[in-house]
C-alpha cells in the first residue's frame, strides 16, 4: 500500500506543482483577490437594503423617505455591480509582476483595452414605451458586471501578454541621459499602450462584423455561458469534490488548485444569483461559490466537523483525542490542517474513505434539499469561506440554510464514525503496549 | 533578531503556528519575529525574511519558492506534515534555527 501511495504521491505532486505555477491561472487567481473584498462589501449593503424583516422595507421608507434604499444600494453598485472593472485591473496587475515588467501602467492599459471592447450603448426604456431603446453615450453596467467577467481575464491576459512582447523588442521610447526617471517612466508606457489600444480596436471591429456584434456577447454566448452552465451541474460538481479531497489526500491542498479552475465560474454564477436576488426574482443557480464553501466543506475540506467532535466526545486513544482538542476551534472556522496532517488523514487509507465519501454524499443532499424547495439557494451573497457553519447557511440562505448545515453536521457525523473507530482502536492497542513495555522497563 | 517567514494557500493555517513558534522562542530565549502569508505573495514579502517555511500542503509549490528564495539568498523547507499537524512550535523553531546557521 505504502509503495503504492508512494508513487502515486510522486506522480501527483508534479501535476499539482504545474497547476500551481501556470502564470495565467496564478494571476486570475490574485486578480480576484482585489475584486472580492470589495464584492464582499457590497453584497453586504445589499443585504441591507434587503434584509428580509416583515415591515423592515415599509419601516425604513417612513423613517428616511421613499428613496432610503439608495444609500445601501449605491456601494453595492459601484462594487458587485461592477466587478469585472476590478477583476481586469487586478488581473493584469499580478500577471505583469510575473513578468516584472510596469504594473501600474500595465494595468490601466488593460482597463482601457476592456472598454474598447465595450459597446457605450445602454438599453432605456422610456416611461409608457414598451421596448427598451438604445442610448449611446453610456458605459453599460451589464458588461461591468459578472457578465463581463470571462472577457475582462481575456483582455487582461491579452494586454499583459502584448506589453511584454513589446517591452523585449525594445518598441519603447528611450530617452536621452539627464531626464528624470519620471518623465522616462510615463513615455516608457506610451508604445505598449498605443499597440495594445490598435490591436484590440481591430479586435473590436472584426466583431461588429459578426453576428454577435461585440466580443462582450461572443464571449457570454459561447466561452462563459456553456461553461457556467457546466458548473451548474451536479456531475461537475462531484467531479471537482472528488478531485480537491483526492489530492489533500496526498497532503496536497486541493481547494487551491480546483479553485484555481473553478473560482471564476462558481464566483459568476454566484453574481447571477444575486442579480437576480436583487430583483426579486427566482434564483437561478445552485452551484454557487457560497454552495461550495459552506455546504460542501462543513469544517474544511473532507467536511471534518462532524469528525473533529467525534474525536473530541467519542475516542479514547490520548492522540486522537489531541488532535481533537488542537483541531476544535480553527474547525469551526473551516480550517483543518490539523485534522488532516496530525490524525493524519493524509496517507491514511482508512480515513481517506470518509474523506473523499462525506463531501459527495453531502454535495449529493444538498442539490436534491434545494431542487425539492426545502432548502432556499445560495442567494449569491458572498462571504468568506472562514465564516463558521450555521452562521453561514443563515447568511446565504437564511434559516432553511442554518437548519440544513446542522443536519449535515449530524450526517458527516455518522458517515465518520465507524472509521474514526477503528483508527480510535488501532492507537488505543499501541498506547497500551506502549504503557505496557514501559511497566516492564 | 530571526525572521521566520510561514506560507501556505490564504496564510490561514499557517498564522495558528505564528503564536507556538512564538512562545517556543520565548521559552528559550531566543528573540523571533513569525509572520503568515498566502504563497501568492512571497515575492513581495520574501526580502524581510530570514528564513522561509512552507505548509506541508504547498510542498508542491517548493520549486517556484526555492527560486524565488535563492535570488534573495533566504532558505527556504517545508515543514514536517506530523510536526505541522500538531502545531509542534517547539519543532518548527528547530528547524528554523537549523536552517537559518546554514
Amino acid at each position: 500500500m505504502s509503495k503504492f501511495t508512494d508513487s502515486l504521491e510522486e506522480k501527483l505532486m508534479p501535476i499539482a506543482g504545474k497547476i500551481a505555477e501556470n502564470r495565467y491561472l496564478a494571476s486570475i487567481r490574485d486578480g480576484f483577490m482585489l475584486a472580492v473584498p470589495l464584492i464582499t462589501i457590497g453584497a453586504v449593503f445589499l443585504l441591507l437594503a434587503n434584509l428580509p424583516i416583515p415591515g423592515y422595507s415599509d419601516f425604513m421608507a417612513k423613517a428616511f423617505g421613499p428613496n432610503w434604499n439608495t444609500f445601501f444600494m449605491r456601494p453595492f453598485e459601484a462594487t458587485m455591480s461592477v466587478m469585472s472593472i476590478f477583476v481586469v485591473f487586478g488581473i493584469a496587475y499580478s500577471l505583469a509582476g510575473h513578468y516584472k515588467i510596469d504594473g501600474l501602467s500595465t494595468a490601466a492599459a488593460a482597463l482601457a483595452a476592456f472598454l474598447i471592447f465595450t459597446p457605450y450603448i445602454v438599453n432605456y426604456t422610456p416611461e409608457g414605451a414598451k421596448k427598451a431603446i438604445e442610448v449611446s453615450g453610456g458605459i453599460p453596467v451589464d458588461w461591468m458586471g459578472s457578465k463581463g467577467l470571462f472577457v475582462g481575464m481575456l483582455t487582461a491576459i491579452l494586454t499583459v501578454e502584448i506589453v511584454r512582447f513589446v517591452v523585449k523588442k525594445g518598441w519603447v521610447i528611450k530617452m536621452p541621459k539627464g531626464v528624470p526617471p519620471a518623465v522616462e517612466k510615463a513615455f516608457s508606457a506610451l508604445i505598449p499602450a498605443a499597440i495594445v489600444a490598435v490591436i484590440v480596436d481591430i479586435i473590436r471591429l472584426i466583431f461588429t462584423w459578426t453576428p454577435y456584434g461585440t466580443i462582450h456577447q461572443f464571449i457570454y454566448t459561447v466561452l462563459q455561458t456553456p461553461l457556467t452552465r457546466l458548473g451548474d451541474t451536479l456531475p461537475a460538481t462531484l467531479l471537482a469534490s472528488f478531485l480537491e479531497q483526492f489530492f489533500w489526500s496526498f497532503g496536497i491542498h486541493g481547494a487551491n488548485l480546483v479553485g484555481s479552475v473553478m473560482g471564476p465560474i462558481w464566483l459568476a454564477l454566484a453574481a447571477e444569483n444575486l442579480q437576480a436576488f436583487q430583483a426579486g426574482h427566482a434564483l437561478p443557480h445552485i452551484i454557487t461559490q457560497q454552495f461550495h464553501d459552506m455546504y460542501m466543506l462543513l469544517g474544511g475540506s473532507g467536511s471534518t466537523l462532524g469528525l473533529v467532535l467525534g474525536m473530541l466526545f467519542f475516542s479514547k486513544s490520548k492522540q486522537v483525542k489531541s488532535v481533537g482538542k488542537l483541531a476544535i476551534a480553527p474547525g469551526i472556522f473551516n480550517i483543518n490542517e490539523p485534522v488532516i496532517f496530525g490524525m493524519p488523514i493524509v496517507l491514511n487509507p482508512i480515513m481517506i474513505i470518509p474523506f473523499i465519501l462525506t463531501p459527495l454524499v453531502l454535495t449529493i443532499l444538498t442539490y436534491i434539499v434545494m431542487i425539492l424547495g426545502l432548502v432556499a439557494r445560495p442567494s449569491g451573497v458572498i462571504i468568506p469561506w472562514t465564516t463558521p457553519p450555521v452562521i453561514g447557511g443563515l447568511l446565504v440562505s437564511g434559516i432553511s440554510g442554518a437548519i440544513w448545515q446542522l443536519i449535515e453536521l449530524v450526517i458527516s457525523f455518522f458517515i465518520y464514525l465507524p472509521f474514526l473507530r477503528i483508527v480510535d482502536r488501532q492507537y488505543l492497542e499501541q498506547e497500551q503496549a506502549m504503557a505496557v513495555e514501559s511497566q516492564k522497563v | 533578531m530571526l525572521k521566520i517567514m510561514l506560507f501556505c494557500s490564504s496564510g490561514s493555517s499557517t498564522s495558528m503556528l505564528i503564536n507556538r513558534i512564538e512562545e517556543a522562542a520565548k521559552a528559550r530565549g531566543i528573540e523571533v519575529a513569525v509572520d503568515a502569508y498566502p504563497e501568492a505573495q512571497m515575492e513581495k514579502y520574501v526580502e524581510e525574511a530570514d528564513v522561509v517555511l512552507l505548509g506541508p500542503q504547498v510542498k508542491f509549490i517548493l520549486p517556484k519558492a526555492k527560486k524565488i528564495c535563492s535570488e534573495k539568498g533566504v532558505p527556504v523547507d517545508v515543514i514536517n506534515p506530523v510536526v505541522y499537524g500538531m502545531m509542534d512550535g517547539e519543532k518548527v523553531l528547530d528547524q528554523a534555527l537549523s536552517m537559518a546557521k546554514k
